[in-house]
């Protein structure tokens, strides 16, 4: 009777713990609907108006990561480098590449029940194109017309700001997209110490009625401004689900054994030099800080290897030659030219002015190595405050300020658009007649490498994002221009998947294919 | 000054001296007890403070063998012992350390002097400091100042070092603190002092490195002596003393008291001011001295009612006695003074009395004695006078008795001569007795304005048929008389008479002519009136004489002119005098006042003529 027992209780048991072992393949097969995922983000205040973004700015990247749950493009990339049809269902262009007509999926309805017109569509996308691209509407779509070819038209739609969304009477948005905006609430200062500020929360709910049907979660709640380190200490109890890791945090993240996703490269950080303080703007000073700056310890150094040298301007990935270029590190050399000039350039009684106009610590300590490197050099550089957090679109200089660090964000997916965006930051006389209607990468190579050899701008190191998930976030996926697909996502108790590359049937559709 | 003046001087003089002497001595003395006991304590606090650095260096020295026997650490040294170690892994691990040790500066250095991890630099991680691995007995030493790198300029801390090895290699574990405002901060500092830090990281002397407890301090410049003073000495490293005078207000002094700071090497790498603010010594000073003003003045103001009291005290017996010779010297002899006391005032007073009453016996016996003598002068000289006209006429009645037994015509001849004789004997008799009455009615003076010297040519007037009158010897009259002499209140009739008897006595006194000499003079409160003759003079004793009643030198003289003289003179509160050589004549001289006190004077009437004088004139004649 006894062994009888013992034999029901160890056959309980037995199948208890086969039903406990198999859950999380039962949870990674079988997507779920419901619950709310809760983002953290370091970044205190977000704009989800596509217009108000400035081109290269960190800031806009995490725009675009969470207007992307609102707003819809015509196109987007798979993870093969693919486009595949959203908005628009079909294009086609002519053969120089300059008139470009797109077909508007049928029965597309904003999140208040209207109907996507192209006429939306033109106003959105002619708020936002650059000048030289003329859109218009035809009778199922829209039509796109260049003063020059334009053979990246596809790349750039399917990143960066161009969403479709229409603009309501009281100047508020309207989209397409999976989430709609519940309520957001800006930051407050706190009842204990009014100098510091309550985090900012926005709220996305499921749309209901996307085109590309109802996302797996019920809503998202984002909270904004938190430090990194709360963020993280959140994700391992379990008080967010997805939260940005800085670099220099991600090695402790990975000791603490948090899931880790990381990006290709998608910031440069570089030195803009800036002519407002006489010396900085010796094409020999800047080259021996140039050869000065040691950015191989900067990356595996300071940056604990979660960073890479820049090389370029545009990283591997997105031009395919960078590694073309060296990090040509030569103190020798560098103290060399440095004699070369007058005693009182960069010397200590007027050292050059190093503004740190990036946001962060890390920027704080790189600028700091920047010094030192350019002290081992004879260069005198001295540290100024920033005034004000800043991107690098909006990157005030100062007066007397004769060098920035600053952080430029790879929007594009086209390196032709994105060397045409940074020269225009640079001011140079870069000009798209210069660059092939094709996009030769041969000819881009020979204008990066001009562009380089103006040295306006030192790339030091190229800066990965970096995402601390929790282990009940199923799915996760990141398009190539590195939005977020959490229409995609669904939440899960169990325990962590052992890869994020799940065979999941995706929310899109087959391409063109409405669910 | 009168005598209580004086006392009074002298005494408020002997405060003011004793109260300024005392409130100067407390004054200076409190100042420098106050300043031996500031310069103690400040002496004390200097001690404390390298009794203080030198605990907080033992501190760093214990939390950086706390850091170097830490796990981490030692798992840092292992791991950087292997071959191919990622240093970047250690990069925070200083930091960590810091925070956990409370430390301002942690740096970890591997065996070839690279720097490997850094909590205040960490941007010159990946550099060498060779300067650590140049000394191999860094184990046991005690924390040193030295100069620190920092990203935001150059600083001061309190360093110690401390190694781990794993075999061959060996770990550097640099850790110290910040000296900079929160060190200030954090020493413990007396009410009335401050420290400041001069970091001593430049060759010349930079305001902005010296700070206080709450950042730069102000006015730096005005440390710039005493630094670059302390700069020069440094190897001495003697405390320097200083003391700056912010404004104008003495108050505002602050002594310092400079320490330098070595480093490991010797070299001055800091210096520790010790500032005592002289204020609370000032406002000492000027409370003691407000006391000492205010005491000084309660006793000054006491020792003037003192003075007052005392003097008054003192004088008041004395002045009793002033007063008291006054009267006697005017005259009231019977003054008695009533002082108390036994001291030498009272005895002075006891003697002044006694003295008094003497002399009022004497006078008494005096005044009776002279009054005896004059009614025995008046007798006889009456007996005198009278027996002279009596003889005559006791023999004209003893020849009328004889004249009986002659012939009618014989006896009716004597007895014409007889009663004639009588007749003019009887006169005589009536003259006498009328001089006599007159000198008894002195009347009293009716004060009027006088020309004394128009009185005085009237009165010589008067006599000038008798100085050349036929037969007789002639006597010339000379007149020395101030013009300007003012007038002065007095009767003229009486004064006229005075003259007059003077001019008579003169021309009684030379039978045998000569000369009258008349001169007036004016003094500062008086008129001084001189009538002289060339007569035979006076011998001392009849000057002594001259004014008694009744006595004269003459032989037909009743003795009253000069007593009349001296009469009218006296009524007029003047004074009569005379001085003569016997054979040389003799000179009267008169001091009348100007004016006479509480007296109506009439207006100014006419001086008496010779006529009228003639008619009023006395029977004077001595």
């Amino acid at each position: 009777m006894r062994f009888t027992k013992s034999l029901s209780l160890a056959a309980i048991s037995a199948s208890v713990f086969a039903l406990l072992a198999s859950a999380p393949m039962l949870a990674t097969k079988h997507p779920k609907y419901g619950g709310t995922l809760r983002l953290e983000l370091q970044i205190a205040k977000v704009s989800l108006d596509p217009r108000e973004w400035k081109t290269g700015s960190v800031a806009s990247a995490e725009n675009a990561r969470l207007a992307a749950l609102v707003y819809d493009r015509l196109v987007t990339l798979d993870d093969y480098g693919r486009f595949q049809p959203a908005l628009a269902t079909e294009w086609s262009h002519d053969a120089p590449s300059k008139n470009w007509q797109f077909k508007l999926r049928p029965n597309v309805k904003f999140s208040d029940g209207s109907s996507l017109t192209a006429k939306d569509t033109v106003t959105a996308l002619q708020s936002l194109l650059p000048p030289g691209l003329q859109i218009s509407a035809t009778e199922n779509g829209i039509t796109v017309r260049g003063t020059h070819p334009v053979p990246d038209l596809l790349e750039q739609l399917a990143s960066g700001r161009y969403f479709v969304f229409r603009v309501q009477s009281d100047g508020s948005l309207l989209g397409t997209g999976p989430f709609l905006l519940a309520e957001s609430s800006a930051a407050t200062p706190s009842e204990a110490n009014p100098s510091v500020l309550k985090p900012a929360h926005i709220k996305f709910r499921a749309n209901e009625e996307a085109w590309a049907g109802r996302p797996f979660l019920d809503s998202i709640e984002v909270t904004l401004g938190d430090p990194a380190l709360r963020q993280i200490l959140n994700l391992q109890v379990g008080r967010a689900d997805i939260v940005d890791i800085p670099p220099d945090l991600v090695r402790k993240a990975r000791q603490d054994n948090l899931r880790v996703w990381s990006s290709p490269p998608a910031t440069l950080l570089a030195l803009r030099f800036d002519d407002a303080q006489p010396g900085a703007s010796d094409p020999r000073l800047r080259e021996a800080l140039d050869l000065a700056l040691d950015r191989e310890t900067m990356a595996n150094v300071l940056l604990q290897r979660q960073a890479l040298p820049a090389p370029a301007l545009l990283p591997q990935w997105l031009s395919g030659y960078a590694f073309l270029f060296g990090t040509p590190m030569n103190l020798d050399r560098a103290k060399q030219i440095r004699s070369t000039l007058p005693a009182n350039v960069a010397a200590g009684s007027d050292p050059l002015r190093l503004r740190v106009d990036a946001v962060g610590d890390l920027m704080k300590l790189l600028g700091e190595r920047v010094a030192v490197n350019a002290r081992q050099a004879n260069i005198a550089i001295q540290l100024v405050a920033h005034a004000a957090p800043s991107s690098m679109g909006a990157a005030s200089p100062s007066p007397s300020t004769g060098v920035h660090l600053v952080a430029w964000h790879y929007d594009s997916l086209s390196p032709r658009t994105e060397l045409l965006n940074l020269a225009h930051y640079l001011h140079s006389e870069f000009s798209a007649d210069a660059l092939p209607d094709t996009g030769d990468p041969e000819k881009l190579y020979c204008e990066e490498r001009r562009l380089l050899g103006e040295r306006q701008l030192l790339p030091l190191l190229l800066l990965p994002d970096y995402v601390g998930i929790a282990p009940s976030i199923r799915n996760w996926t990141v398009s190539p221009s590195g939005e977020w697909r959490l229409a995609d996502v669904w939440l899960d108790s169990g325990e962590p998947a052992a890869s994020d590359t799940e065979t999941t049937p995706s929310r899109n559709p087959a391409p063109g294919v409405h669910p | 000054m009168s005598f209580r003046n004086k006392i009074f001087l002298i005494f408020l003089i002997t405060v003011l001296a004793s109260v300024s002497l005392v409130a100067y001595g407390v004054t200076h003395y409190t100042q420098l007890a106050f300043e031996q006991q500031d310069a103690q304590r400040t002496e004390t606090l200097v001690a404390q403070f390298r009794k203080e650095i030198g605990q907080r260096g033992d501190m760093v020295v214990q939390q950086v063998e706390n850091i170097t026997n830490s796990e981490p650490t030692i798992h840092m040294a292992i791991d950087l012992a292997r071959p191919n170690t990622d240093t970047s892994i250690f990069l925070h691990d200083a930091n960590g350390a810091a925070q956990t040790y409370n430390l301002d500066l942690v740096e970890f250095v591997n065996s070839d002097g690279v720097l490997i991890s850094s909590a205040q630099y960490q941007a010159r991680v990946g550099y060498k400091n060779d300067w650590v691995t140049a000394s191999k007995n860094w184990d046991g030493s005690r924390a040193f100042l030295k100069r620190e790198e920092l990203p935001d300029g150059v600083a001061l801390s309190l360093t110690a070092v401390r190694t781990y090895s794993v075999g061959d290699k060996t770990l550097y574990i640099i850790g110290g603190r910040r000296l900079d405002e929160n060190f200030l901060a954090s020493l413990v500092v007396p009410n009335g002092m401050r420290a400041l830090l001069y970091r001593n990281l430049e060759s010349s002397f930079v305001p902005s490195s010296l700070t206080d407890a709450s950042g730069p301090v102000a006015q730096a410049d005005q440390f710039q002596p005493l630094i670059e003073q302390m700069q020069r000495q440094s190897q001495q490293q003697n405390v320097l003393v200083k003391t700056i005078q912010w404004n104008n207000d003495p108050a505002s002094a602050e002594t310092f008291h400079a320490i330098p700071l070595p480093g490991r090497n010797g070299e001055l790498l800091g210096v520790l001011l010790l500032g005592s603010s002289g204020k609370e010594l000032v406002l000492l000073k000027r409370q003691i001295f407000k006391i000492a003003a205010l005491v000084a003045l309660v006793a000054i103001a006491i020792g003037l009612l003192l003075a007052w009291w005392i003097s008054k005290r003192i004088t008041r017996p004395v002045e009793e006695l002033a007063n008291g010779a006054r009267d006697v010297a005017s005259g009231r002899w019977e003054t008695h003074i009533d002082v108390q006391g036994n001291d030498e005032i009272g005895q002075l007073a006891g003697a002044f009395n006694h003295m008094t009453n003497t002399l009022a016996a004497q006078k008494e016996k005096l005044v009776q004695t002279e009054r005896v003598a004059a009614w025995r002068e008046l007798a006889r000289r009456l007996a005198h006078e009278l027996r002279n006209p009596l003889f005559p006429m006791q023999i004209t009645l003893e020849n009328l008795q004889r004249a009986r037994q002659l012939g009618p015509a014989q006896f009716q001849e004597v007895f014409a001569e007889g009663t004639a004789t009588l007749k003019a004997e009887l006169a005589n008799l009536n003259s006498i007795v009328g001089r006599f009455s007159d000198f008894s009615k002195m009347p009293a003076p009716q004060l009027a304005r006088v020309n004394v010297n128009e009185t005085l040519r009237n009165a010589v007037r008067l006599f000038e048929p008798q100085f050349t009158a036929v037969g007789k010897p002639a006597i010339t009259t000379e007149f020395f008389l101030t013009e300007s002499l003012p007038e002065i209140d007095a009767d003229p009739d009486l004064l006229y008479r005075a003259f007059q008897n003077l001019v008579l006595n003169a021309l009684d006194a030379m039978p045998a002519g000569g000369s009258l000499t008349l001169r007036t003079t004016d003094g500062v409160d008086t008129v001084r009136i001189e009538v002289s003759d060339t007569g035979k003079g006076l011998t001392p004793e009849e000057c002594s004489r001259l004014f008694t009643p009744y006595y004269t030198t003459k032989h037909q003289g009743t003795g009253l002119g000069l007593a009349i003289v001296q009469s009218v003179i006296s009524d007029h509160h003047g004074t009569i005098s005379v001085s003569s050589e016997e054979g040389r004549g003799a000179t009267f001289r008169i001091d009348l006042p100007k004016r006479q006190q509480n007296a109506a004077v009439k207006p100014k009437p006419a001086a008496p003529t010779a006529i009228e004088a003639e008619r009023t004139a006395p029977a004077a004649t001595d």
